[in-house]
């Protein structure tokens, strides 16, 4: 036995051996004057619908920042139906993004994330102050707290086929609803061709219910907070769409995701659908011909106004666990000194929140050399006088985003629309389960 | 038997001897499953409790008791009452299908021919594909525009090419489309449960019954079937669970629509819960499926323990 020992270590001494060197090595192995590790700026944001975009971000904007500031700036790109998911996940793990980018005001977050007023006054002190639609999308007036910067938003205005709407009688497109319902409905008994507002539990939906809204009048809470969507004009706003249903689209609409609408139209199946640019930007690309043929509107004017939710809204969020929470709010003021770039390089898809950064908007986005005519993108020079922040006339808080997130409202007018339930009916039980959320978003 | 002193001295000794070693090796063996069903399904379950007898929001920071506050605010929300009937019609509906079609399937594979590994293997692909592949090909399938299904029907001129069904777009075709789905990809999984239990049915039974004149359909409601009824209720039992708890079909095909009709419990869940942001309400959703789960689990165990008796 003694002789064995001898011969060598045994298996047992040499587990033995590693193991202790394993242990002396992360106890003491290392130096103990570690050189300094280089600071990071994480960043988790969407594949931007412009790849152009990500590529300026990542690899001109950031690689830039970064050097100038001797900070790693390491950016996370996700889905857009992974966003929701990915921050209650960091949330809960308190660990993630030193910046958290969402598509829609995440108010909710309030308690997770820091006060961005700072990031705001810096950036007021150069750009000025930021559109109403940014404020009311980002600031609880409660707690006066900023709980995200935006920068930037979509606009949601109307995609037409100028070669259909010209033939029926409306050679600019439709200008108001009524004129949608009147063309839409000869285009589709002429050529077949269906009207492509959704009625679907999907973002477009959502956007577009609104818009038809507020146009007429209505809304899910007054400038209070207070929940009022049980009102005459979401009675008539709500007969407007199943009229509107049944004489001008087809069944698909309660079928769509986000992407339907411009699939729809690009395959030359729609006449007419509410969306950002990304529906003309994508058949510039893919299909020229069909791109001379859709043109842009504003949004459509109903009996009471004129008026359309953003398309999505930028919101940067820093969290109270960020671990370079500094670096982050240097980021986003640096980003607003260079959102010109940033507006050129999403190739108008991204509006800014401080006009005064793209002061030669309105000329650029009349000679687009992608646009035909290259004045094509010129009506949305005047947004701001029709894009609002969802939960209008008041503020998009935790209660009117748990709303939009579940589907309230396309709800409701889906089931009018499918004559599930009268106009007068689903209003009413729009309002209990608004009320139930309300109420819930209270005391939280 | 009245228990003496001296019995009690002999026995303290045994009582007080070292543990074995195949005692210790048996609990080190066992403790990563026990460790695996704490940590991955009993403190989420805790959690999830808690969640939904608190004011949980995605992102609040403390935690105050509610009571059943959430509960009672879910069962007043008409989408929360679609959702449960719905559960319940997804399940038995597509564990009817898929036990039926499992069972012909399994017949069918039993027999030798040419190419049976092949058709074997295809035949389960379903189940070993990652679902949310498999949905997403289905949603294509079943797409507005895009139909290959409204394509072919319109081609041998059933359906107008102008005027398709919308498979998702109906609640009673967009309902039929989940359970549809949701059966393929769990047809798989009963076969091959419901063929170990055929080829394990002794050869001389159905030779005995021939020569005795029993035809096909004598032979396999008689004999066959009440032969392989542990076998099936196992299967039964594993697709119920799987098919309660599952919100992918459902979230990948329709998200709950149209207008929340085809929303079950999981789905409805995740939507009020991470993407409403009320993980509270989310929770209490959640938790509905909790005593239909145990039931089953318990039913699971009573013909697990029947089939070890036999």
């Amino acid at each position: 036995m003694a002789s064995d020992r001898r011969r060598g270590l045994t298996r047992r001494e040499i587990l033995k051996a590693a193991g202790v060197g394993a242990l002396a090595a992360a106890a003491g192995g290392t130096p103990r004057h570690v050189r300094a590790q280089q600071k990071t700026l994480k960043i988790v944001q969407w594949s931007h619908f412009v790849p152009g975009y990500d590529k300026w971000f990542d690899g001109v904007f950031c690689k830039q920042w970064g050097a100038k500031h001797g900070v790693q700036v390491v950016v996370d790109h996700i889905a857009i139906g992974e966003i929701n998911a990915r921050a209650a996940a960091e949330v809960s793990a308190q660990r993630g993004h030193d910046l958290f980018m969402f598509l829609s005001p995440p108010a909710a977050y309030e308690k997770q994330v820091i006060d961005h007023t700072e990031i705001y006054q810096a950036v007021e002190k150069k750009w000025g102050k930021p559109i109403d639609l940014g404020h009311k999308s980002t600031f609880n007036p409660k707690t006066k707290k900023y709980f995200a910067f935006s920068d930037s938003y979509v606009p949601d205005p109307g995609n037409y086929r100028q070669d259909l709407w010209s033939q029926v009688g409306f050679p600019k497109g439709p200008d108001t609803w009524d004129d949608l319902r009147k063309g839409g409905k000869a285009i589709k008994d002429k050529f077949g061709n269906p009207v492509g507002i959704g009625l679907s539990q999907e973002l477009d939906t959502n956007m577009a219910v609104r818009a038809v809204m507020w146009s007429f009048g209505a809304s899910e809470q007054d400038a209070e907070g207070r929940v009022v969507i049980n009102s005459p004009q979401t009675i008539e706003a709500l007969k407007y769409m199943r009229a509107l249903y049944k004489e001008a689209e087809t069944g698909e609409v309660f079928t769509w995701d986000p992407s339907s609408n411009n699939r729809g139209i690009l395959a030359g199946k729609l006449s007419f659908v509410a969306n950002a640019i990304s529906v003309t930007r994508t058949a510039e690309k893919e299909n020229p011909e069909m791109s001379k043929k859709i043109q842009i509107v504003p949004a459509l004017k109903g009996p009471v106004r004129r008026m359309a939710a953003e398309h999505v809204m930028d919101c940067y969020a820093i969290w109270r666990f960020a671990e370079n929470p500094e670096g982050a709010k240097q980021f986003l003021v640096d980003y607003i000194d260079a959102f010109a770039e940033a507006f050129k390089a999403s190739e108008f898809y991204n509006f800014p929140c401080f006009p005064k950064t793209v002061p030669d908007l309105k000329q650029q986005i009349a000679n687009d050399p992608k646009g035909v005519p290259p004045d094509k993108y010129a009506v949305l020079g005047n947004v701001l006088e029709w894009a609002t922040n969802v939960g209008y006339p008041g503020y998009a808080t935790a209660a009117v985003d748990e709303a939009f997130n579940t589907f309230v409202l396309p709800t409701m007018f889906a089931k009018v629309a499918r004559d599930e339930l009268s106009p007068e009916d689903s209003a009413k039980a729009a309002e209990k389960e608004l009320k139930r959320i309300w109420d819930k978003w209270k005391t939280a | 038997m009245a228990v003496t002193g001296a019995a009690l001295e002999r026995a303290a000794p045994r009582r007080r001897r070292r543990v074995s070693g195949a005692t210790r090796l048996g609990v080190a063996l066992f403790s990563p499953a026990l460790v695996y069903i704490a940590a991955l399904l009993g403190l989420p379950l805790v959690l999830a409790f808690l969640y939904s007898v608190g004011d949980v929001t995605v992102g609040s920071v403390g935690y105050e008791f509610v009571g059943l506050e959430n509960f009672r605010s879910v069962v007043e929300s008409p989408s929360f009452r679609r959702a449960l009937v719905n559960s319940f019609v997804f399940t038995i509906a597509s564990q009817v299908i898929v036990i039926v079609c499992a069972n012909a399937l399994a017949l069918a594979l039993r027999e030798r021919f040419r190419g049976r590994g092949l058709v074997r293997f295809l035949i389960l692909l379903p189940w070993v594909a990652p679902i949310s592949l498999g949905a997403i090909g289905w949603k294509w399938i079943l797409d507005s525009i895009y139909s290959v299904v409204n394509w072919v029907l319109a081609k041998m001129h059933l359906v107008n090419l102008f005027d398709p069904p919308m498979w998702l777009g109906r609640p009673a075709l967009a309902m039929a489309s989940v359970i549809a789905v949701h059966s393929w990809r769990m047809i798989p999984f009963s076969t091959v449960i419901l063929l170990a239990g055929l080829t394990s049915i002794p050869k001389e039974l159905p030779e005995a019954a021939a020569v005795d004149g029993a035809g096909f359909w004598r032979t396999h409601f008689e004999i066959t079937l009440p032969m392989m009824r542990p076998i099936i209720n196992v299967a039964v039992l594993f697709g119920v669970v799987f098919t309660f708890t599952d919100m992918t079909v459902v979230y990948i095909l329709t998200r709950g629509g149209p207008y929340d009709s085809t929303q079950v419990l999981p789905s409805l869940a995740f939507q009020t819960g991470v993407l409403g942001s009320d993980l509270a309400e989310g929770a209490a959703i959640s938790m509905f499926l909790v005593p239909i789960l145990v039931a089953v689990a318990a039913l699971m165990l009573r013909v697990a323990h029947r089939a070890e008796v036999v």
